[in-house]
């Protein structure tokens, strides 16, 4: 028997990885503001498949109301930890104007199982998810907003402009939640 | 001059995020036992199991009866065994990666020979 650790070939494709060094991933969970200048206008939301939804929920519709996307895959246990806050904040706020929408966006391949609509029903029932979540089976959402980790959250104003963004496994009542909890009321507000 | 290039070379090295795991292998015979080995304080999620796509489309899971007490990450290396044809030398591994205390996950895929 002969035993060797493997190379690792020069074209190590590191998705995100690169921002593990930068500061701002030392402090996960908490919303930032929007950076200022640029076209901070939310791109429009393009998935054709959706859950807890009779259509394909688009930004437009939701001018108006402020929007919390979360971006999240079942297979996660950052975000499946999170959910609970989720659920709350949609309990809260949505009678008061807030759109909670997940942004289902799997890991890896289709082999996976995570971009199988049957298997993020199941996510959805077992951890009582009822706002409408949309599979981003191809990314596209996840692209559009320059998404690098799981969970991530973008905090949308009642005009379709981006004003908070975050990502990090955040709960109940710690922290994190309270300041979420305490943006979206800014917006609700305004 | 010479030498200022190869600091800048060696300072440019240095700043590239290290790969967050390694493969390991085995052969014997013709089967291949692989051991997916994570970086310290690199877990690495077992409620998506690793995956070694090979060059000819097959599609190897890692897995491990050892578990984090949250079931969540890897307690120890998942392995993945396969009678793998002569000519298969390389391929993609893929993992989801979620650092302790970073409360996040990345999806790494590294690319390997062996």
């Amino acid at each position: 028997m002969r035993f060797h650790w493997s190379l690792a070939a020069a074209a190590a494709l590191l998705t995100g990885a690169g921002a593990a060094t930068n500061a701002a991933l030392r402090r996960p969970g908490a919303p930032r503001s929007a950076p200022p200048g640029g076209d901070r206008t939310a791109p429009e939301l393009t998935n054709p498949s959706w859950l807890n939804v009779d259509h394909p929920l688009r930004l437009a519709e939701l001018r108006g109301r402020v929007v919390l996307l979360n971006f999240w895959v079942f297979t996660c246990y950052n975000c499946t930890n999170t959910v609970p806050s989720l659920v709350e904040l949609d309990r809260r706020y949505r009678a008061d104007g807030l759109s909670l929408i997940g942004i289902h966006t799997p890991e890896f391949p289709p082999y996976s199982g995570e971009h199988d609509k049957s298997n993020v029903a199941r996510a959805l029932a077992k951890q009582s998810i009822t706002y409408p979540n949309a599979q981003d089976n191809d990314r596209r959402t996840w692209d559009a907003y320059g998404i690098r980790f799981w969970p991530s959250f973008v905090l949308i104003d009642k005009q379709g402009t981006i004003r908070f963004t975050g990502y990090g496994e955040f709960h109940p009542d710690d922290a994190d939640f309270h300041v979420w909890d305490q943006r979206i009321r800014e917006l609700l507000a305004e | 001059m010479k030498g200022g290039l190869v600091l800048l070379l060696l300072a440019l090295a240095a700043c590239r995020p290290a790969a967050p795991f390694r493969l390991a292998v085995e052969h014997e015979g013709r089967v291949s036992r692989f051991r997916l080995v994570g970086a310290p304080g690199a877990r690495i999620n077992a409620q998506l199991k690793p995956a070694l796509e090979l060059a000819d489309g097959t599609v190897l899971r890692f897995d491990s009866p050892h578990l984090t007490s949250d079931t969540a990450y890897f307690a120890d290396a998942p392995t993945a065994m396969a009678a793998l044809r002569q000519d298969v030398h390389e391929g993609i591994v893929r993992a989801s990666v979620c650092p302790k205390g970073e409360k996040i996950c990345r999806s790494v895929a590294l690319a390997v020979q062996f």
